[in-house]
């Protein structure tokens, strides 16, 4: 903390401001509580809509965000809440102008930024939905939108001081003779991305493509990042799908700036995205797979900080789950995935449905046709038009 | 197990109302304010610690005593024979304990927790203050904290209007 810390007075500390903003740090996370709290008095509402304020009330609940809801990555719907009210957040709350030209692919969420891809210009838009800042950079060399390889991105704000943010890019290129993943990371404080570092990717079979495809002459599809499925952050390092005959993870390590190649634990060939990476309980990569309607959530086993197998942890029952809730019988496909709450999305006859994985609770969303979704994890902050109102100090700025 | 006195380094802490504290340096150092002092060499002889009563600094050094961490050469002992999940929880039942106090006395802990930066006794206190007042009604919790409702009628209608959605 590198905070004064002023003499104790002897007022009371709640009519300390810097006392009480220390109280009311602790307010719960959700949405709710600040503007609840700036009703009590006119010094609680300075306090609770100050920007500095919002940036450690957000520091403090960094741990534990609110899942606010998902973000409709096929634009569907804008956004689906998650939470009841008096914390469910007005959709409207959470919309982003776009031009005629601009087409928005949303790449990943997370610590309350929405990374967004719009093709047209060759830019990301990293975009805090709350204070509505915005902050264009250029997507640099070698991830160009000439290349047909899609693109995987994540964003996450830096530990040490949350006016930065880090943006992490994978793709894939090809070789002459096989597939390689390309990786780079741009950092907000230095304005400048990484040097591109490379992997080589298993080569896409053939033949389980052409078991599908008889009477066509035999074609190889590349290996390339698979977009719907936003990167999963455990520990230092960022875990995207590949599409290739099967899914095999990939591993960016953020830490030591090196990419991996991981297999998913079961044969995931021909499967619907019925999985997902997630943090198992032990902190470490973990890995959910809904078959029917059964749950298996793997972990790893980590031999000298690197992967070695996969073992297999708890399997939990949704059969009886779903039965209460409503006449599904078709197995559920996993669409978004909440790594701070470890929340699974599931889509299946029509309906979403949110999965928390510790508590074991169900609960169905909305109807909806189906699409893919970015979680939203954030604390969140209304602003009045009694005073208040944001410094600008944000390296996230409008453009 | 060797006691916390033998060969550990003491230093003395004032309060304005003239008692005086023998602590152990490590007990002192949970301080960050303190820990400061020390590394800077501006504490030799006695710390005077300013508008923290004889009452209150003796409680605040109670929950340093409690907190410090058991590790090191006195301490090795502690934490092999137990848990750290167990010797977190005894902490949690001990701050429970601790925090049973009246409204004034918890206030007064908050003012010394943050001028002397103990990270933990100030997370305690104002999580307990917040707990008490979170699932009370507004005016419950402007008469607990005895604060004035300064709003005029049409600023709070306002306020309620813009963010309907957080009073349904």
């Amino acid at each position: 903390m590198s905070r004064p810390h002023p003499l104790p007075t002897a007022a009371p500390p709640l009519e300390d401001e810097n006392l009480l903003s220390e109280i009311l740090l602790r307010l719960p996370p959700q949405p709710s509580s600040l503007p609840r709290a700036s009703l009590v008095s006119n010094r609680w509402r300075r306090i609770a809509s100050d920007p500095g304020f919002f940036r450690r009330f957000r520091r403090h609940h960094r741990p534990n965000p609110p899942l606010l809801g998902f973000f409709d990555m096929y634009g569907c719907r804008s956004f689906v809440p998650t939470l009841e009210a008096p914390d469910r957040v007005p959709p409207g709350r959470f919309s982003l102008q776009r031009g005629d030209d601009d087409w928005f692919r949303p790449l990943g969420s997370r610590h309350g930024l929405v990374l967004i891809l719009n093709r047209p210009t060759n830019q990301l838009l990293v975009w805090d939905p709350v204070t509505g800042d915005k902050h264009w950079i250029a997507v640099p060399p070698g991830f160009g939108c000439d290349s047909d390889s899609p693109i995987g991105g994540a964003v996450l704000r830096s530990a040490v001081d949350d006016h930065h943010f880090l943006v992490a890019l994978v793709s894939t290129t090809e070789t002459q003779d096989h597939t390689r993943a390309i990786a780079s990371a741009y950092l907000s404080e230095t304005n400048t991305w990484s040097d591109i570092i490379s992997t080589p990717l298993p080569p896409a079979s053939e033949s389980r493509f052409q078991l599908q495809a008889q009477d066509l002459p035999p074609f190889e599809c590349p290996t390339m990042i698979s977009c719907n499925i936003p990167a999963v952050l455990v520990g230092d390092s960022l875990y995207w799908w590949l599409r290739d005959s099967s899914y095999n993870i990939l591993q960016f390590d953020l830490d030591r700036d090196s990419l991996a190649v991981i297999p998913a634990p079961v044969d995931l060939y021909d499967s619907d995205i019925n999985f997902s990476v997630m943090r198992a309980d032990d902190g470490g990569l973990g890995f959910l797979f809904v078959s029917k309607f059964s749950v298996q959530l793997w972990k790893t086993k980590v031999i000298c900080d690197c992967f070695n197998s996969w073992v297999l942890g708890r399997t939990i029952e949704m059969d009886k789950l779903f039965l209460l809730d409503s006449k599904v019988r078709e197995s559920p496909m996993i669409v978004g995935f909440a790594e701070e709450n470890n929340v699974a999305l599931m889509w299946t006859e029509g309906s979403l449905f949110m999965f928390q994985l510790e508590s074991l609770q169900l609960k169905k969303l909305v109807e909806t046709r189906i699409s893919f979704y970015q979680p939203f994890e954030s604390v969140y902050t209304a602003e009045t038009s009694i005073g208040g109102g944001h410094d600008g100090a944000d390296i996230l700025h409008s453009t | 197990m060797a006691t916390r006195e033998a060969g550990k380094k003491m230093i003395m802490l004032k309060s304005p109302d003239g008692m005086e504290f023998e602590v152990e340096e490590a007990v002192a150092m949970e301080s960050q304010t303190i820990r400061k002092m020390i590394e800077d060499d501006c504490a030799d002889t006695a710390i005077l610690i300013p508008n923290i009563n004889s009452k209150i600094l003796s409680r605040v050094i109670e929950y340093c005593n409690k907190h410090v961490p058991t590790t090191g050469a006195t301490g090795a002992a502690a934490s092999d024979t137990v848990a750290p999940a167990a010797l977190a929880e005894d902490l949690k039942i001990w701050d429970a304990e601790f925090i049973k106090v009246n409204r004034a006395t918890r206030f007064n802990l908050i003012q010394a927790a943050s001028y002397l930066n103990i990270k933990g006794l100030l997370d305690l206190t104002s999580q307990t203050t917040i707990d008490t007042i979170s699932d009370n009604s507004l005016e419950e919790i402007r008469s607990f904290l005895s604060t004035k409702n300064d709003y005029l009628p049409e600023e709070e209608q306002t306020i309620r209007r813009e963010n309907q959605w957080a009073f349904q």
